[in-house]
C-alpha cells in the first residue's frame, strides 16, 4: 500500500452522540470524518469537501429531510458529488410502512421506486457490518472510476 | 330534517309529483281512447256522433295535457305541497269538465260512459286529501246535474245518439232519477272506500318513514362511534410508534457508543470493563427489542385498516423459516420439523407480515421448549382454507392463562419463571397480523406437555384472481 490519501466519510446525523460514536469508530478504522447535523449544511459541506462516501440518517429534525438531501444531492449536486455513494443508517423503515429498499419478496417494485442510495443499515449499527459496507462501496468506486 | 313529520311531508310531496306524472301519462291514454272511440263508433256500429266537435274537445284535452306535461317540469320542486296541491286539484277539476263536455256532445245522460266519473273519483282519492276528494266528487255531481237538467230544461242542446237509442230518454223523469241516484251513490261509495284505503296506506307510509328516519339516525350514531373508535385506534398507534421511535433512537446511539468502547476502538480496555459493557449492551438489546415489537405491533394494527394484499405462497415462507431457525434449533438441541402437504399454498397477504407472524410463533415455540423436545410446524390445505399449526413439546400454558396470551405485555407464569427474556408483545403482533388477513387463530395447551397454535387463513381463490390480475 502506497499510503494513499485517507478516504473521507461525511456523517449526516442530528444526534451529536451518534456523530461522536461514528467519528471515533471511523477514525479508528482509518478514515477522515466530516459531520453535518442538517440537510442544508450537509449539502453545502458535500459540495465543498467532496467526501468519498456519505452516511445519512433519514430521521433528521424535520422528519423527512434525509430524503430531500438524497434527491437534492443527486439532482443539484455538482459533477464531482452527484454520484457519491450514500449509506442510509436508520430505523425508519420500521417506523413507517413504506419501503426504502427492495427485499427478495419485492420483485414487483421497480428500482425507480426506491431511494437512489447504495446501502442501507438498520439501527442499532454493528461496527463490523458498517465497516464492511463502507469498504465494499469504496472499493467499487475506485475500480469504477479507474480511467 | 330531523323531524319525521317533515320527512313525511317531503316524502308525500315527492310521491305527489310521481303520481301527477303518472296521471299525465294516463290522460294521454284517455285522449287516445276517446279519439279511437269517436272514430270507431259511427263506422263500426252506425251510431251518429258529433264527430267534429268531439274531435275538437279531444284535441283540447291533448293540448291541455301537453301543457301540463311541460308545466310539471317548471313546477317548483321545493314548493312543499301547496303549489302541487293546487296543481293536482285543478287537474282533476279540469278533467271533470272535459269528461262532462265529451258526455254532453255524446248524448248527455243517454251516453253509457256517464259512469266514467268513477275513475276521476278514484284518481282524486289517490292524489288528494279526503276532503278535497269529496269536494271533487261534489263538483262531478254538480257538472253531471247541470248537464242533465240543462239538456232536459232546454237550456243546453241535446245531441241524440241516432242508431243507438230508438227513443229519447233525456227528458224521461224516471230514467233521469234512476241514473242520478246510481251516479250519486256510486261516486259517494267509491270516494268513501278509496279514501279509506288511501288513508290506511298513508298511515303505514308515515310509519315507515318515521321508522326509516330513526333507523337512519341510529346508523349515523353507530357510524360516528365507529369513526371515533377508529380515530382513537389510529392515535394509539401513532403514540405507540412515536414512543417506540423515541426509545429506539437514543438506545441505538448508546449501543454504538458502548460497542465502540467495548471493541477497543476508542483505546484499550480491561477484560472486566469489556464484560461490564457486554452486560450493558444486553440490557439495551432488551429495550430495543421492546421498541421494535411496539413498532411492529402498531404497523400490524394499522394494516388492519389499510391492507395492501398480494398473492403470497406460504410454502415459500415456510422454506425461509426453516433456513432461519434450523441452526438455532440444532444448537439447543430441539427437533424442528417444518412440512407442507402441497408444493404451493397461496393466500392473499403481506409477505413481510406473514413471515413476521410465523417467525414469532416458531421463535416462541423454540424459546419455551427444553432441550430434547420437538417443534413441529405444518401447513395444510383444506378446501377453502390454509391451515398452519405450530406445535411444541414445551412448558405449556396454564389453563386459566390461555385466554390472555394474546393480550399486550402478558406473559404466562411458566414463561416468566422460565428465565427467558420476552417483551410480551410477540403474540399480540401475531394476533394483529392474523386479524389483518381475515384469519383466525386459536391455541390449546397443557402445562408440561406443550402448546399448539392453529392459524387459519382464507385460501386465495380464483374468483379473486380476476379482480387482482392485470
Amino acid at each position: 500500500m502506497t499510503a494513499p490519501a485517507k478516504p473521507t466519510i461525511m456523517v449526516v446525523e442530528d444526534d451529536l452522540d451518534m456523530v461522536e460514536a461514528l467519528r471515533v469508530l471511523l477514525e479508528h478504522a482509518g478514515y477522515n470524518v466530516l459531520a453535518a447535523t442538517e440537510a442544508d449544511t450537509a449539502f453545502e459541506l458535500a459540495q465543498r469537501e467532496k467526501p468519498n462516501l456519505i452516511l445519512l440518517d433519514i430521521m433528521m429534525p424535520s422528519g423527512t429531510e434525509g430524503f430531500h438531501f438524497v434527491w437534492r444531492l443527486r439532482r443539484d449536486g455538482s459533477e464531482a458529488v452527484r454520484n457519491i455513494p450514500i449509506i442510509v443508517v436508520s430505523g425508519v423503515h420500521q417506523t413507517f410502512p413504506f419501503k426504502l429498499y427492495p427485499t427478495e419478496s419485492d420483485s414487483v417494485y421497480g428500482p425507480g421506486e426506491y431511494l437512489p442510495v447504495q446501502g442501507f443499515l438498520d439501527k442499532p449499527i454493528q461496527p463490523s457490518t458498517l465497516l464492511q459496507e463502507i469498504e465494499r462501496l469504496l472499493g467499487k468506486q475506485e475500480t469504477g472510476s479507474t480511467g | 330534517m330531523e323531524n319525521p313529520t317533515e320527512h313525511a311531508v317531503e316524502v308525500y310531496g315527492q310521491e305527489l309529483r310521481a303520481r301527477i306524472a303518472w296521471i299525465i301519462r294516463l290522460r294521454w291514454l284517455a285522449a287516445a281512447g276517446v279519439g279511437v272511440t269517436v272514430w270507431l263508433v259511427p263506422r263500426a256500429f252506425g251510431v251518429q256522433l258529433e264527430e267534429g266537435r268531439l274531435y275538437l274537445v279531444t284535441l283540447g284535452l291533448a293540448v291541455y295535457n301537453a301543457g301540463l306535461w311541460s308545466a310539471k317540469r317548471w313546477l317548483p320542486q321545493v314548493g312543499r305541497g301547496f303549489g302541487q296541491f293546487v296543481f293536482a286539484n285543478v287537474q282533476i277539476s279540469v278533467d271533470l269538465l272535459f269528461l262532462t263536455a265529451l258526455l254532453h256532445l255524446g248524448g248527455g245522460v243517454e251516453n253509457p260512459f256517464v259512469c266514467y266519473y268513477v275513475f276521476h273519483t278514484v284518481l282524486a282519492s289517490i292524489l288528494l286529501s279526503r276532503r278535497a276528494t269529496y269536494v271533487q266528487v261534489g263538483l262531478a255531481l254538480l257538472l253531471f246535474l247541470a248537464m242533465v237538467l240543462g239538456e232536459a230544461g232546454g237550456l243546453l242542446p241535446h245531441y241524440h245518439l241516432a242508431g243507438y237509442l230508438e227513443t229519447e230518454l233525456y227528458r224521461d223523469a224516471n230514467y233521469l232519477t234512476a241514473v242520478t241516484v246510481v251516479i250519486v251513490t256510486m261516486l259517494s261509495f267509491t270516494a268513501f272506500m278509496a279514501t279509506t284505503i288511501m288513508g290506511r296506506l298513508r298511515e303505514r307510509e308515515a310509519e315507515i318513514v318515521t321508522l326509516s328516519v330513526s333507523l337512519g339516525e341510529r346508523a349515523r350514531e353507530l357510524q360516528r362511534a365507529y369513526d371515533a373508535l377508529r380515530a382513537l385506534e389510529r392515535d394509539k398507534s401513532e403514540y405507540m410508534r412515536r414512543a417506540a421511535h423515541d426509545l429506539r433512537s437514543p438506545m441505538s446511539a448508546v449501543d454504538l457508543l458502548l460497542v465502540v468502547v467495548a471493541e477497543g476502538r476508542a483505546g484499550e480496555i480491561s477484560e472486566k470493563s469489556r464484560e461490564m459493557l457486554a452486560r450493558a449492551r444486553r440490557k439495551i438489546a432488551q429495550v430495543l427489542d421492546l421498541a421494535s415489537d411496539l413498532l411492529t405491533l402498531s404497523r400490524a394494527r394499522e394494516a388492519a385498516f389499510e391492507v395492501n394484499l398480494r398473492q403470497v405462497d406460504l410454502v415459500e415462507i415456510m422454506r425461509k423459516l426453516e433456513e432461519d431457525f434450523r441452526p438455532r434449533a440444532e444448537s439447543v438441541p430441539i427437533t424442528l420439523t417444518i412440512e407442507a402437504d402441497q408444493s404451493t399454498v397461496m393466500v392473499m397477504g403481506d409477505a413481510g407480515a406473514l413471515s413476521e407472524l410465523l417467525e414469532n410463533l416458531v421463535s416462541n415455540a423454540l424459546k419455551y421448549t427444553p432441550a430434547g423436545g420437538t417443534v413441529r410446524v405444518s401447513l395444510s390445505q383444506e378446501q377453502e382454507e390454509a391451515v398452519i399449526t405450530v406445535a411444541d413439546s414445551g412448558i405449556g400454558i396454564a389453563a386459566d392463562e390461555v385466554a390472555h396470551v394474546f393480550d399486550e405485555f402478558y406473559r404466562g407464569k411458566n414463561a416468566r419463571e422460565s428465565g427467558k427474556e420476552g417483551t410480551g408483545l410477540g403474540l399480540s403482533i401475531v394476533k394483529a397480523i392474523v386479524a389483518s388477513h381475515q384469519g383466525k387463530i386459536n391455541v390449546t395447551s397443557e402445562p408440561g406437555k406443550g402448546t399448539n397454535f392453529r392459524v387459519v387463513f382464507p385460501k386465495f381463490r380464483a374468483a379473486v384472481r380476476s379482480k387482482v390480475g392485470t
